[in-house]
């Protein structure tokens, strides 16, 4: 009982780790991971601003088959800038970076990561990966699209003069992405807390742990092969260009050996998140445990193998195509078995509809549609047909979109009332949230058809037969944004005019549920208590402080090991 | 709705020329096996889906939070449950692999006695050369009724990539190595070739169309289109070259004025002839025409941009024009001079083509 009075004492304290020390430097060099966690949440979210803008410029040009807004060169360009900026400056650091820098060290009860400083570091790269993306755009542009393939993107005389900032940028933001993943790979084998074995573990470090063996093993390999370009570009040394006796399909297997477990990267942390949403929400015990937290692992190990099915018409040998075609689809198992462990999870739970939840609930919708549609582009035979067109458009938009960044909305609205200690309105959260999702149904659906149909990906003009469905498309991009614009008003109005959040809205059992909101400098003041993070009968609702508390006659973990 | 899912279930029994819910026409014997393969894969998709949202909505109703003091207790595993939707999808995915694995084998292994047609890709056009003619085709392919046919596919410059979405066949067209993808047509009529693989400024322009005709008209169609243009008169020679050269020029130059790429082709005769074209490089053509100059006719400056354009480019443009040295016979190179001198005979104002290859006027 007494640690319980002690985390009431420090509920009630106002020091935290938003006012414990003021000034901007405060922030800029802080090597707390909380502030560095928000400072990347307000980093990322305003990329995806920008990021956003290029999509809606893009979707407004397509509503006329001869273009309505920009010249060719416009168009290739503003597609470019989308692709790059939405995946390595807003997916890839949106979940690990933002979210679980705030949340990670909570979670194992610690006062920070393993390596604060590398932290920080890590945070200023990503700053100086935008400033180079920035100053690719201002030194003439890019238009080779994120994937920088060669040898077009080696000619100066047909890409634009950009590449090579945006070739630095991305080197930049890629030892970002490594530091971070090596950062928590350590924290987690280091700093869990007395009692918390790795089976103890919240789903979601799961995720992120397998998320960060990817950052820390892929990523060094689009780090050189992104340097190979630059020099073949700048002194014309032949490694891609067949004009130089390069080989073009060596840089394909080269870039997508990291970017394809590059969308792991994505959509791993935000199943880790899901697990999380779906079970505290349903307040009820997570379903199969150990089938999710290996599902996570195997994720990762299968994603370095299947790099190739991103090349079955590139010129591969069956041989090799079929090898690739087969391991690809080991992918799918442990996909499908995260969704029945989360059905299952609902299964006589005792579900609430707050906004984090409905984010899960539309994360298992719209991870079904990706999940799914992701067997035609496994398979043989109709990849060929579907390759390059807007039925993969729509599979990558399904599974990077609307399922990596759902979850991360998700997240984010889970522990928004953590990170500012404000609640936002929950009736505006819900509208948001459905919104978002009628709005990016109508605008990816719509493109798995005419995908199918015959529509080619990264075209600035197009055949009247698709209008109709480009007009759906750009319909529901609107709808997404008008939701994205709520969102964004009614969080900014919680942190002004939001009531004060308790220690814990949802009924959550995991750590970071028993400091204060926000929580102090210093996570704890005293060793939160470890046990069954899912086990949320111990919990008990606080009418006056509109939370959860833990029952007065609950067992404790540690007591129950002493019998 | 009986339409649509019988639609969606065999595309190519339905009648509608436009094909089905998902797939558009099928037209050739490949796309038979990719249809197939597409239909299972459908069907399991909508079955899974339905039941994953099913169980979800359902359960969401069932056990709706009716008051924050609950607490419940549902099991947290169950090994035999667990290992059943392990391995049923498992069997699925085996399964679908197989169907799409045979279905990609017939795509890929071309039949013996394939006709083969060389393409070419460079930004922005397709050639199709047919060796056993000697013809030559510009954003047009024609091909034989229930023949297979190979093309055997390079680039002159970046990567593009060929799709033929009603053949349901796709392969990229690399530089400095030689692609090849085949098919067999089964229905007359004209099909869409797109270029697929991102290659620049006009890549949504680099478009062709796949002509299928009657088998047993093939040999004369080919043998005239070798040939038609060996046998006219010079004052037919803008009527074949706005038909069958311009193709090649289209995506940069434009006949209604519109800047584009290069210049237009609308009044370019008379600029050419007066000598009213600056180059980067400062010189003006009204210096190199005339008597002991460079060019001293108009019409060699002409033939020079065709076959090294990157010698004089003209000011305000990038250069980024391919040189068709080569490419091109003599009395084709004339034909395109004799096209931009009478340029308003076979355009109108607004830049359509008005005559036929053989010279009689459009509809």
């Amino acid at each position: 009982m007494t640690t319980i009075d002690a985390q009431h004492s420090s509920l009630s304290s106002s020091d935290n780790y938003l006012n414990h020390t003021k000034g901007i430097k405060s922030w800029l060099f802080t090597l707390d991971h909380k502030r560095i966690g928000v400072m990347y949440l307000i980093g990322v979210l305003v990329a995806f601003f920008l990021g956003g803008v290029f999509a809606m410029l893009i979707r407004f040009h397509l509503l006329t088959p001869e273009g309505t807004l920009m010249t060719q060169d416009q168009y290739n360009q503003a597609f470019t800038v989308h692709g790059a900026i939405m995946v390595f400056l807003v997916i890839i650091p949106a979940i690990p970076a933002a979210l679980g820098n705030f949340v990670l060290p909570i979670m194992l009860g610690a006062k920070d990561v393993a390596f604060p400083k590398l932290n920080l570091f890590s945070f200023w790269l990503w700053i100086f990966g935008l400033v180079f993306f920035l100053i690719a755009l201002g030194s003439g542009g890019i238009d080779t699209g994120w994937t920088f393939y060669t040898p077009y993107s080696i000619d100066k005389a047909s890409s634009m003069g950009g590449v090579i900032p945006a070739l630095v940028g991305a080197f930049i933001l890629g030892f970002s992405s490594i530091f971070t993943g090596l950062n928590f790979i350590v924290t987690i084998h280091r700093l869990r807390p007395k009692g918390m074995a790795w089976f103890n573990m919240p789903l979601f470090l799961w995720g992120t742990y397998a998320t960060a063996i990817i950052q820390i093993l892929a990523t060094p390999v689009v780090g050189i092969t992104l340097l190979l370009l630059i020099v073949e570009r700048a002194f014309g040394i032949g490694i891609f260009d067949p004009a130089m006796g390069g080989d073009p399909i060596l840089y394909q297997h080269f870039f997508w050996f990291y970017s394809h477990p590059a969308v792991y990267i994505m959509i791993l942390p935000a199943m880790g998140i899901v697990s999380e949403l779906i079970s505290v929400h349903s307040h009820r015990h997570i379903f199969g445990y150990k089938f999710i937290a290996y599902s996570s692992i195997a994720i990762a190990i299968f994603g370095f193998l299947v790099w190739g099915h991103h090349m079955f018409t590139a010129g591969q040998s069956q041989l090799v195509n079929i090898v690739f075609s087969l391991i690809t689809f080991s992918v799918s198992i442990p996909s499908a078995v995260k969704v029945f462990n989360w059905l299952a999870t609902l299964y006589k739970g005792s579900i609430s509809f707050n906004t984090p939840m409905l984010y899960g609930l539309s994360f298992i919708f719209i991870f079904g549609i990706g999940g799914l549609t992701g067997l035609y582009c496994a398979t043989l035979a109709t990849d060929v047909h579907l390759h390059e067109s807007y039925f993969i458009v729509a599979h990558f938009h399904y599974t990077m979109m609307g399922s990596a960044l759902i979850g991360f909305l998700g997240g984010m609205h889970h522990w928004w009332p953590k990170m500012t200690g404000k609640m936002y309105n929950e009736m505006w959260g819900r509208i948001g949230c459905i919104t978002v999702f009628v709005g990016f149904n109508l605008c990816f659906f719509s493109q798995f058809m005419m995908g199918s149909r015959g529509m080619t990906r990264r075209y600035a003009q197009y055949l009247p037969e698709f209008q109709s469905y480009h007009i759906a498309s750009t319909i529901g991009s609107v709808i997404m944004a008008i939701g994205f614009v709520i969102t964004a008003i009614y969080l900014l109005q919680s942190i002004f005019g939001g009531k004060k959040a308790p220690a814990n809205p949802w009924g959550g059992r995991s750590l970071e549920w028993q400091c204060s909101s926000p929580p102090p400098w210093d996570n704890f003041s005293e060793q939160p208590e470890v046990g069954d993070c899912y086990d949320y009968s111990v919990l008990v609702w606080n009418e006056a402080e509109q939370g959860y508390d833990w029952r007065t006659d609950a067992v404790h973990p540690g007591e129950e090991e002493n019998g | 709705m009986i339409d649509f899912i019988s639609n969606v279930l065999l595309v190519t029994a339905t009648p509608v020329d436009n094909g089905g819910f998902w797939l558009p026409r099928a037209a050739s014997t490949a796309a038979e096996g990719v249809d197939l393969t597409f239909n299972v894969i459908t069907w399991i998709c909508y079955v899974f889906f339905a039941l994953i949202v099913g169980l979800m909505v359902f359960f969401c109703i069932k056990y709706r939070r009716k008051s924050p003091d609950i607490v419940v207790q549902g099991p947290t595993h169950n090994t035999a449950l667990e290992l059943t939707w392990t391995i049923i999808p498992l069997i699925l995915v085996v399964v679908i692999f197989t169907v799409g694995m045979r279905g990609y084998l017939n795509l890929r292994e071309a039949p013996e006695g394939c006709y083969e047609v060389q393409v070419t890709g460079q930004k922005w056009s397709w050639t199709f050369n047919h060796p056993e003619y000697g013809a030559s085709q510009v954003a047009e392919l024609t091909v034989p009724l229930g023949k297979p046919v190979r093309l055997l596919m390079t680039s002159n410059d970046v990567l593009h990539s060929v799709w033929i979405p009603d053949f349901r066949v796709k392969m990229d067209v690399i530089p400095g190595r030689y692609t090849s993808l085949w098919f067999e047509a089964t229905k007359l009529g004209d099909y869409h070739l797109n270029c697929t693989e991102y290659c620049g400024k006009d890549h949504s322009k680099m478009l062709a169309m796949v002509h299928v005709i009657p088998a047993d008209e093939f040999d004369a169609t080919m043998k005239k289109l070798a040939s038609e243009y060996e046998d006219m008169s010079v004052g037919e020679l803008p009527a074949y070259a706005i038909n069958r050269l311009y193709n090649r020029c289209v995506s940069c130059h434009s006949l209604d004025g519109t800047d584009g790429t290069g210049p237009t082709f609308k009044g370019l005769w008379d600029r050419v002839k007066n000598g009213q074209v600056k180059f980067t490089n400062g010189d003006s053509l009204s210096s190199m025409l005339g008597d002991a100059t460079e060019y001293g006719e108009p019409e060699n400056y002409i033939r020079e941009s065709i076959v090294d354009p990157q010698k004089h480019i003209v000011e305000g443009y990038l250069g980024s024009m391919p040189a068709f040295q080569g490419q091109l016979k003599e009395k084709q190179i004339s034909a395109i001079i004799e096209m931009f001198k009478h340029l308003r005979d076979v355009t109108d104002a607004n830049g359509n083509i008005t005559v036929n290859p053989d010279g009689t006027p459009t509809e």
